[in-house]
């Protein structure tokens, strides 16, 4: 119970705050089942934009890219944030408070900077643009978010269990891979599924560091939604919402399902019981 | 092995990574800002600071002040929207807290372009809401529209620090307040606030960052009078193709940001260091 009543004001704003939260999405989820072009009036139920879509060879290769750089951007992106998580809670260095604060910069750096600068990056190499330098992008946009969730996990675990592992006569290695990985998957799970969904989103990051083709699915949307309103995207967008909360769903079932207690949304915000 | 020498060689692949693909760039961007563009267009490493005498003339220096001012309009409404909503869950939110939490988190991860897409269908000049009352009201090219994108757009960001502090705020507190004969007012006043204040301003720097360097928003939603820096830089970079001066509006406005990035670092740091000891 808490101390104060419920002020019946506050309960009014929170539910109008969730109607504007949802509106603009149930009305892209409805208007992209409309069997007309319009998006004022509903004039029946029908697929055709999601067909349009489909059929389009071209939306179709976005949409793999996409799934594609999100997939590659997961793995790589996961071990080497895992790793830099270990070694930033394990190692006592003189740089070890540092590194644990500079490695948050580019969590609050605006993708614009990061963006731009990459190009710039990858056209002094000469490396032509393509899938390969927006998954480049991508992972170094991704590996803060990881080393963040299990960062936390790692912390909260303590050093007891790894250091009876040690006493029973295991090597550094067979502790880390026997005894703090299991102890780990969940948030590294956790942590995986979201840089998939973030990726499979980001727009401004595959803006700057697209090819030609195939352009990533938000940098199709972006040129089409530039040529004024049109169906299709609605069904796009619909789409990409149920592959997103897949990814995001599956992030906060899957520590529960390997038996875990804690739920998925703890371990995301680094805040579960030891 | 010692274990230091162990969890360290841990450290060099991401930490390798981060150095040529995070610090390398940036500090490219900054060289590059001292350059300029020669008669075929091409992009020259120099030591000219004209760039950046460029950044205060009258066709760009409005367009700085208007970023930072629709972006400390999103704060402060990021703030009043948010906060009653990461109270409500939390103080209010009984077994369906995590549930009410989601739901905030869910809209954002639909696309930002088709969440603000989304606010087109709805509010332009003939979309949704001036279909339904037949009426030619104008919502979007305006400032609002800009301002409300971002709002919509970094949301959440607000939300959860703020929903966070209070969690972790023991509830005793404010049973303590009324004790005491505290007014709901008093003892927000004197005891929920101080201890949320942390909250309010990692949300704030959060909401802050993003929408500063934001073109999505004012690309979408405004017109020419509602152009954002971000859309500067993205123009330089691309369509006007002039990458020295693109550069040195993307330092300036790092630079700017450097102060809040590091309040919130700074505040970062505390904490990792007491989750530390």
């Amino acid at each position: 119970m808490s101390a104060f009543d419920r002020p019946r004001f506050l309960r009014v704003f929170v539910a109008v705050f969730f109607v504007f939260l949802f509106a603009p999405i149930a009305l892209v989820i409805l208007f992209s089942f409309n069997s007309s072009r319009s998006l004022q009036q509903f004039d029946g139920f029908s697929m055709r934009w999601y067909e349009t879509f489909f059929e389009s060879e071209s939306l179709r290769d976005s949409l793999i890219a996409s799934i594609e750089i999100a997939l590659v951007t997961m793995l790589i992106a996961t071990v080497l944030g895992t790793m830099l998580a270990y070694g930033l809670v394990r190692a006592r260095t003189r740089w070890s408070d540092t590194a644990n604060v500079l490695m948050l910069v580019p969590l609050v750096t605006p993708e614009i900077v990061a963006g731009a600068s990459a190009l710039l990056l990858f056209t002094q190499v000469g490396l032509e643009l393509s899938l390969t330098t927006i998954i480049v992008a991508h992972i170094t946009f991704s590996i803060s978010y990881v080393t963040v969730v299990v960062r936390a996990r790692l912390a909260a675990l303590g050093r007891q269990v790894e250091d009876a592992s040690m006493d029973l006569g295991a090597t550094r290695w067979q502790t880390f891979r026997l005894v703090t990985l299991p102890a780990l998957w969940p948030a590294i799970i956790a942590a995986g599924l979201l840089c998939f969904a973030l990726s499979f989103d980001d727009f401004v990051l595959s803006f700057f560091t697209t090819g030609e083709s195939p352009q990533p699915l938000p940098v199709r949307i972006w040129t089409e939604i530039r040529f004024g309103v049109r169906p299709t995207i609605n069904a796009i967008g619909s789409f990409m919402l149920v592959i997103s909360i897949l990814s995001i769903g599956l992030a906060l079932l899957l520590p529960r399902l390997l038996g875990r207690r804690e739920s998925g949304l703890k371990v995301l915000l680094g805040r579960e019981a030891a | 092995m010692n274990e230091n020498r162990f969890a360290t060689a841990f450290l060099v692949p991401g930490g390798l990574w981060l150095l040529v693909l995070f610090v390398v760039p940036v500090c490219l961007v900054l060289a590059l800002s001292f350059g300029y563009t020669d008669d075929l267009g091409e992009a020259i490493y120099s030591t000219r600071l004209d760039n950046y005498e460029r950044l205060v003339d009258p066709d760009y220096l409005p367009v700085l002040f208007r970023s930072v001012g629709f972006a400390l309009a999103a704060v402060v409404l990021c703030l009043l929207i948010g906060y009653p909503v990461a109270y409500y869950i939390a103080v209010f939110g009984g077994r369906w807290k995590n549930v009410l939490i989601a739901l905030v988190v869910l809209p954002f991860f639909v696309n930002y372009l088709i969440r603000t897409y989304a606010w087109i269908a709805m509010l332009g000049d003939d979309g949704l809401v001036n279909g339904v009352l037949d009426s030619s009201i104008r919502f979007i090219n305006t400032p609002w529209a800009v301002i409300g994108g971002l709002v919509y757009g970094f949301l959440a960001f607000m939300i959860l620090p703020i929903y966070a502090a209070l969690d972790r705020m023991d509830p005793a507190l404010i049973e303590a307040g009324k004790d005491l004969y505290g007014s709901p007012w008093e003892t927000f006043r004197h005891v929920t606030w101080p201890h949320t204040f942390q909250g309010v301003l990692a949300g704030s720097v959060l909401v802050f960052l993003p929408a500063v360097g934001d073109f999505v928003a004012a690309s979408l939603l405004g017109g020419p009078e509602e152009v954002m820096v971000g859309n500067l830089i993205q123009q330089q970079f691309q369509a006007s193709d002039n990458w020295p001066f693109g550069a040195a509006l993307t330092i300036a406005m790092m630079a700017f940001l450097l102060i809040w990035m590091s309040l919130y670092l700074r505040a970062a740091a505390r904490e990792t260091k007491e989750a530390r000891a």
